[in-house]
């Protein structure tokens, strides 16, 4: 039970240090560029990734 | 050495979709940190990120939940098919495309700004597929069951983790020159015939495959047996990877995120320069390195995924297991090809059968057989480590 949580602890610790560190790498958001809260219906066309994208 | 791992291969307890449900101490004085620390999440992507992230988020608990309370294992179902003829996972698999496509396909045909997840059938596709059904067997998950297994806390998963990253990176690095191979232009079936009939022909493919698998197995489907899990878990992931859909305009996916991460900490540690790079030169994954990852739809959702399972884990307990330094070294090589064959398929389990079938691409349609066939090495290789 101890090192279950032990294990969960320290992939969480490490998740969480990567993201704070690539939030503090990357440029900074532009919250006047923030996409549509609901992108169906919004007019805009999406641009995000998927895996199923050949480039 | 030790690992844990979830129930061994077990029909009766499959079949019961016996979990360990009884109250366990602790559990409430494990969830409420977690339930504060995803709100307090939601509550500053909110803020400083932006809305559709946060719903995104809340969208990704949804499905980490589903796959964990319910264990829907794309890869267990599909073994114990082979192994055992048994087929409730994959009926439960087979439900979840028909139900997600009945949500997925009108809503490409009604909204302009929904995309589907349109892969190129190519000599990568077949290939990538292929290697990804063996591996999946050997690390006993997918892309979201190895997702789902670190949230709950099962060792061998939460160490391929990373190396799935790193072959999910290195995969789209290369995925440019396994083109070269020979591609053709994807195909969307609700683009080519519209959303009732690609819809009908989804839905009859479906049933083809069903009765396929029905006599397979020997055994007529009885409803009355089916272990609910299956039904409800199906479901749960149906109406979360719709609002996906609904909220992002593009299905649900699982490799991108982690292909990402891995080029983000490279091009950090000056080992990798994107504008070399066919793929990673692309305007719009040059946009995606360069911004924060909470800003990355799959990125955002993968995290979601992983606390969704956390919130399961206090009510599965893992078994402690004995791992031997052979069988970590075969689950981390098959965790790096789980990543690596992934880009080169267009997608696992999710990105490309789940999301691809149920939007209308024909490359879901062919990663499935090839990924099937690879299974049947799999399964094999699996007995053989003893994994």
């Amino acid at each position: 039970m101890r090192s279950t949580l032990l294990r969960r602890a320290i992939f969480w610790g490490a998740l969480v240090a990567f993201i704070a560190w690539d939030y503090g790498h990357s440029a900074p958001v532009n919250l006047r560029l923030e996409p549509p809260m609901i992108a169906a219906g919004s007019g805009q066309a999406t641009h995000g990734g998927h895996c199923s994208m050949p480039k | 050495m030790t690992s844990a791992a979830l129930p061994p291969l077990d029909p009766s307890a499959a079949s019961a979709g016996a979990a360990p449900t009884g109250k366990r101490p602790g559990v409430t004085a494990q969830r409420v940190p977690l339930a504060l620390a995803v709100l307090a999440l939601f509550g500053w992507l909110l803020w400083s990120v932006s809305a559709r992230q946060a719903l995104l988020l809340l969208v990704g608990v949804g499905l980490g939940w589903g796959l964990a309370a319910a264990r829907f294992g794309f890869t267990t179902g599909w073994r114990h098919l082979v192994e055992l003829r048994e087929p409730d996972g994959v009926y439960g698999q087979l439900l979840l495309l028909a139900v997600l496509a009945a949500l997925s396909m009108p809503m490409l045909a009604f909204f302009p700004e929904t995309t589907a997840a349109l892969g190129p059938p190519s000599f990568s596709l077949l290939i990538g597929a292929f290697v990804f059904g063996i591996a999946m067997q050997i690390t006993d998950g997918c892309g979201s069951g190895t997702l789902y297994k670190a949230g709950l806390g099962v060792p061998l998963n939460m160490a391929i983790l990373p190396v799935f990253t790193v072959g999910s990176f290195m995969g789209s690095v290369h995925l440019n020159n396994w083109l070269a191979l020979g591609a053709t232009e994807p195909v969307g079936l609700v683009t080519l015939w519209g959303w009732v009939p690609a819809l009908a022909a989804t839905l009859a493919a479906l049933a083809l495959v069903a009765v396929a698998v029905r006599r397979w197995c020997g055994r007529p489907f009885s409803f009355a047996t089916w272990p609910r899990r299956w039904l409800w878990g199906a479901l749960v992931l149906a109406l979360f990877a719709a609002l996906n859909l609904f909220i992002a305009a593009q299905p649900w996916g699982v490799v991108y995120g982690f292909g990402l991460w891995a080029a983000k900490a490279a091009t950090a540690a000056g080992l990798f320069d994107p504008a070399q790079n066919a793929f990673w030169s692309d305007p719009g994954h040059a946009e995606r390195l360069h911004q924060t990852l909470l800003l990355d739809v799959t990125s955002i959702t993968n995290i979601g995924i992983l606390a969704g399972a956390l919130w399961v884990a206090p009510k599965r307990p893992q078994e402690a297991r004995q791992l031997t330094g052979t069988q970590w070294a075969v689950g981390l090589v098959a965790g790096f090809l789980l990543g690596y064959s992934s880009r080169l398929a267009f997608g696992c389990n999710v990105g490309a059968m789940v999301s691809g079938i149920s939007t209308g691409s024909i490359h879901g349609w062919i990663w499935v057989p090839m990924a099937f066939a690879g299974t049947l090495i799999g399964v094999r290789l699996r007995r053989r480590f003893g994994l």
